[in-house]
């Protein structure tokens, strides 16, 4: 299932990867610039190492302050990431934001850092151990070429000692970027426990405010005439609205977030239907909900056709109608079934 | 099918009606009432007899095809407990008729959960085990003497023919009497409750649903009634409901949404007042009796939504009161309003928190493991329920359409199942009931209209309008509108009209459609839901059948082979089959009350040997037992589920066992000679595979293809050093290995330091020039002096 939901994820990033090779063969070299060195005398050194310690700390605890991801550019990092007297750890998301870049695992992971970042930098357990920082592809292309990446978003991590390893590059193919994940990296990382809070989201329950509030004003307005309330089609039509949600599957969908159909990519041919009886594209509950409701339709006319007090002639195409729905979409609906549910013997109307 | 056919032509037929009443007599009295009520609302005439004759055949017929097609796996296999969960009940109910009721309730098992031991009588629903105890204590007094296994094995179908009664009589009071016996027959065959209630499948749904329907009955009669007698059995059979199953919270959840909405409808009555107040106040008390519920009633968040409905309740009965007292109607209805909103908003958030609570707990890792605690597939929905969940919705809509108090209860039921079953496919029973009863009136809401044509034009017209009429009010009696009757003089005309072609054409279309129900419920049924899981069977391609006993032959070594205190470790799907079929401890079973031990089994089994070595002598460990289905590519076994245990194990801890670790750097699980060293080494993989790579199951396959996984194993030269191999069973599907004691000399993991001898001081000196010279002389060595401070 995880797997599925990556297959969009990896186009994205066969995209951005294509995208990202042809940018930095334009690039000018011209534009990276050496690190200034300058020489001191060495018996300073020690104390100059502390004090300019010191100094990269408060500067990163400031930063850290105002937001929780420090934003970098080639500057920055070599200063405060590359350069050797560090006692912290950095987690680095190398990404591309800029909306030319058309990069929307970017955003996602982004959103998915910040809420890592935030979680960390208002717990009580903030220390000055970690910090969290992202390198933006246009704001420090060079820091990409430095460490010889060609794809965004990346995690690395950059130990307080020592060169950052293998394992310091966090494996977002395998383990995603949910913003748990990465905080179980990060704590395998440098041992720092972080436990995620996301920001409780407010917009379900301000929609189904905004909703109820127009739905009172409605009310309100028509206070004097509240026969619509009494309606029995609006409320039986929503509540067969609910029912076929339901029973074609969305709820799975909401829980598992399967895509709404699948192209093969040798052939290009789109298939809406999923082969397995254990797993469901979008479009497929889609078709599923609109045969249920044909069916449920059929089934209502046929009532209608025999109790209604219309011609003879409206009834009588009404009740065909009617039968017809029934047998076409139920017959439909089995081929369907069968041809998911492998080894189901039985067959109606069609194949 | 046969009961749509005895309806059809049961007015043929005149000679059975001595048969008839045989069958009448021999099914409980409660149908017998409601065939005789419709039959005396007739006027005692000759179709009511007729009328009530035919109900009790084709009830009797529902619950002989109910009871009949759950019995695929005892004819198949042999009359034996399935799967997991029924061995634990069968394992108390044998303790409960063996040592009594009293014993049973304080019964602390010791063989469970080792060294924590597990109080059963304090967490069991013990309805189950007492209906089936209480079954066995009385056939045993008419000295009919049956063994309590086949009390248990045959508990669910039996069960399941009350489940079609009390849906009958529910659908009844419903609708009318034709959707009745439309939907207990419905109920009686379809596989999603089937899938729980099969013959063997002794488990606490096979009951519970039968005390659902029935709770759900009595409360519709006490509604209408507004009587306390109906009341008081509605509160004893939700008695009989919590005492048998956890899903007695979906009851005590439904009835006050729909006292609730019966409010906000202003449907409000004494008889409402009347049968929820007592409901509350009994069904609590009785509630609190059950030793696992105590007093979760009134402390827990799903209860709190009938609280807040009684209070209401009370609040808007003594507002109802003040109102013939006073007389500033405008002032009343203003506060009125006020109540009813900030009620609402409680039962709201109420509602709200409880299912955000359910939501939740799906992404625990233990119990996101189990398979049935999935959302559902479309699919799955159309598997247990075929041509009825394309259908229910068409009587939801009649039901609302014609609305009234007891179809608003129908519909919330309808509405909320349906949203449960979504989220979880376990809950898909819930749902089936009120599928059926829905089904059944759109279905008999077309035949009404569509059959009995020919019938009505032999009768003169005078006697067929009166027996239409009288039907018809049979059914609606309690309607408060009067569009039914409209309805009537309407159909009257439209009868005429449409033709017996096209009639005829529509119900034979429909009665294909059912037959095609029947047809695709016994399929399922037969090869679905029969098979007991404890003994799997094979088809060779000539049609022969091969049984795979493995299971039982494994327990049966155990039992016979060990010693009667031996502790075995199991991943914990298995602990229940051990307890029940070897008598032996066990460490984690399927009552997964403690995560963390049940992580410290995942973690043995995940580490490597001298790891899972230490934690095995910790917990006293004798045997482990391991499913593998490798050599006939069963795809249940212990390398499948083995992520899980990864999974759950990280859970607690996340320092020694980390997921990731297990996959191939493409994130691959792979058991050949590409998958991750952790894996080929960890514990699980050993026992799985020991001995493995040397069998060569196929000309075709290297030695040591996996079948299940279609992979040859990448780890073929497996030795141990701690445990040795006790016992495989024929199929290699269940291996035991035994945890060898400490030995008596531990052989050191390092070298013995060598000591390498000092150069012998050999003098250079000649013979001639020799002094004596000191041995061990004290050397001296030059040092600085120490400063003086």
């Amino acid at each position: 299932m995880c797997m599925n939901g990556f297959v969009c994820c990896d186009f994205m990033f066969l995209f951005v990867h294509s995208d990202f090779e042809c940018i930095l063969h334009n690039i000018p070299l011209s534009h990276i610039f050496d690190i200034k060195t300058f020489s001191l005398p060495s018996h300073k050194i020690q104390t100059l190492g502390q004090t300019l310690l010191s100094e990269k700390l408060t500067q990163m605890m400031e930063w850290a302050s105002k937001r929780s991801v420090i934003r970098m550019n080639g500057d920055k990092f070599r200063r405060f990431v590359k350069a050797p007297p560090r006692n912290y750890s950095v987690v680095i998301m190398f990404t591309a934001l800029q909306p030319q870049r058309q990069c929307g695992v970017c955003r996602q992971a982004d959103e998915e850092f910040q809420v890592l970042a935030n979680s960390w930098r208002y717990s009580s357990a903030f220390t000055n151990k970690v910090f969290f920082a992202s390198v933006d592809f246009d704001e420090g292309s060079d820091v990409f070429q430095m460490l010889s990446m060609n794809s965004a978003p990346t995690f690395l991590h950059f130990p307080s000692k020592g060169k950052p390893r293998r394992s310091d590059t966090y494996e977002l193919q395998v383990r995603g970027f949910a913003a748990e994940q990465l905080a179980r990296w990060v704590a395998d990382r440098t041992d720092v426990q972080i436990r995620v809070i996301r920001p409780p989201n407010y917009a379900g329950p301000l929609l189904l405010g905004f909703l109820l509030a127009v739905i009172g004003g409605l009310a309100y307005l028509r206070r004097h005439n509240l026969e619509f309330l009494f309606n029995k089609n609006v409320w039986a039509f929503s509540a067969l609205c609910f029912v076929l949600i339901m029973t074609s599957g969305q709820m799975w969908n909401h829980i598992r977030g399967p895509p709404y159909a699948h192209k093969n990519p040798s052939t290009g041919q789109v298939s809406y239907i999923h082969g397995s009886s254990q797993a469901q594209f979008v479009a497929e509950t889609h078709i599923v909900l609109l045969f249920n409701a044909a069916i449920t339709m059929g089934m209502v006319l046929l009532c209608e056709a025999a109790t209604s007090d219309m011609d003879i002639g409206k009834r009588k195409i009404m009740c065909v109608a009617g039968i017809g729905l029934v047998m076409l979409f139920f017959s439909w609906l089995l081929s369907i079934f069968r041809a998911k549910y492998h080894g189901y013997p039985y067959s109606f109307l069609m194949g | 099918m046969a009961e749509h056919h005895a309806v059809s032509d049961g007015k043929h037929k005149a000679s059975t009606n001595a048969g008839g009443s045989v069958h009448g007599n021999s099914r409980p009295g409660a149908a017998g009432g409601g065939g005789g009520k419709g039959g005396l609302s007739g006027g005692l005439t000759q179709p009511a007899g007729w009328q009530s004759l035919l109900s009790f055949s084709i009830l009797f017929l529902a619950c002989l095809a109910g009871f009949s097609s759950r019995l695929f796996a005892v004819i198949r296999f042999e009359s034996i407990i399935h799967e997991f969960d029924p061995w634990f009940n069968y394992r108390s109910t044998h303790h409960l008729t063996t040592n009594g009721f009293y014993e049973f309730l304080n019964w602390f098992d010791e063989r469970a959960w080792y060294p924590l031991g597990r109080i059963v009588g304090g967490t069991v629903y013990p309805g189950l085990m007492v209906t089936a105890g209480l079954i066995h204590y009385m056939l045993n007094l008419l000295h009919i003497t049956v063994h309590i296994r086949d009390v248990c094995v045959f508990l669910a179908p039996v069960f399941s023919g009350l489940t079609a009664i009390s849906t009958f009589l529910l659908t009844r009071e419903l609708w009318n009497q034709g959707a009745g016996l439309l939907a207990a027959c419905f109920i009686a065959i379809v596989p999603g409750y089937i899938s729980r209630s099969v013959a063997g499948s002794f488990d606490n749904e096979g009951i519970a649903i039968f005390a659902l329907q029935f709770t759900y009955y009595l409360w519709v009669k006490s509604v209408k009634t507004g009587s306390v007698f109906w009341t008081i059995g509605c509160c004893l059979s939700y008695f009989y409901m919590v005492s048998a199953w956890g899903g007695y919270v979906f009851i005590i959840n439904l009835i006050p949404l729909h006292v609730f909405v019966l409010m906000l409808m202003q449907r409000y009555s004494r008889r409402v007042y009347i049968a929820y107040s007592t409901f509350y106040i009994v069904g609590l008390v009785l509630s609190m009796q059950i030793p696992f519920v105590g007093f979760q009633p009134i402390r827990t968040s799903e209860h709190m939504a009938a609280a807040g409905v009684f209070a209401l309740l009370q609040a808007y009965a003594f507002l109802q009161y003040l109102k013939d007292r006073l007389t500033r109607q405008e002032f009343q209805t203003l506060f009125f309003l006020g109540v009813s909103l900030a009620a609402g908003v409680v039962f709201l958030t109420v509602i709200y928190l409880t299912y955000t609570g359910l939501y939740a707990k799906i992404h625990i890792p233990i119990i996101a493991s189990v398979s049935e605690h999935q959302p559902t597939t479309w699919v799955s929905f159309f598997f247990d329920l075929h041509i009825l969940v394309c259908t229910f919705p068409a009587g939801l809509w009649f039901c609302i359409k014609n609305i009234n108090d007891e179809r608003v209860f129908v519909a919330l039921y309808a509405i909320s199942a349906v949203y449960f079953a979504g989220v979880m496919v376990r809950l898909m029973l819930t749902l089936t009931p009120v599928v059926c009863m829905l089904s059944a009136v759109a279905f008999s809401s077309v035949f009404e209209h569509y059959m009995g044509d020919d019938t009505k034009r032999e009768k003169p017209p005078a006697e067929d309008s009166s027996d239409e009429d009288d039907k018809r009010n049979s059914g609606n009696l309690y309607d408060k509108a009067g569009k039914v009757r409209k309805h009537v003089s309407e159909q009257e005309k439209a009868e005429e009209g449409l033709g017996p072609n096209i009639k005829s054409i529509v119900t034979m279309l429909m009665l294909m459609l059912l037959m095609m129900f029947a047809v695709h419920c016994t399929w399922v049924t037969s090869n679905a839901y029969s098979s007991p899981s404890v003994v799997l069977a094979s088809y060779n391609h000539d049609g022969t059948r091969n049984i795979l006993d493995d299971f039982r032959e494994a327990y049966y070594w155990l039992r016979q082979n060990t010693d009667e205190h031996a502790r075995v470790m199991s991943w914990w799907d298995y602990g229940y089959q051990i307890a029940g079929m070897a008598n032996r401890t066990t460490l984690v079973d399927n009552n997964t009350w403690n995560n963390s031990h049940i992580a410290l089994v995942g973690k043995a089994m995940s580490s490597n040997e001298s790891a899972a070595y230490k934690i095995m002598r910790s917990l006293d460990v004798d045997y482990v037992l391991i499913i593998f289905g490798g050599v006939i590519g069963y795809s249940g076994d212990d390398i499948n589920k083995f992520l899980w245990m990864v999974r759950i194990a990280e859970g607690e801890h996340p320092k020694d066992i980390r997921e990731s670790d297990y996959f191939t750097p493409q994130g691959e699980f792979r058991v050949d000679k590409a998958g991750s060293p952790t894996l080929l080494n960890c514990l699980m993989y050993k026992m799985s595979y020991y001995r493995f790579g040397e069998m060569q199951l196929d000309f075709r396959t290297p030695p040591g293809f996996d079948r299940t996984r279609n992979a040859e194993i990448g780890n073929k030269d497996i030795k141990f050093q701690h445990l040795e191999e006790a016992f495989t069973s024929e199929h290699w599907l269940v291996r035991i290995y035994k945890v060898k004691n400490l030995d008596n000399r531990e052989p050191l993991d390092h070298k013995l330091r060598s000591v390498v001898p000092k150069q012998k001081y050999t003098s250079k000196k000649t013979a001639k020039r020799k002094r004596g010279h000191i041995k061990n002389k004290l050397a001296l060595r030059k040092g600085k002096k120490l400063q003086k401070k």
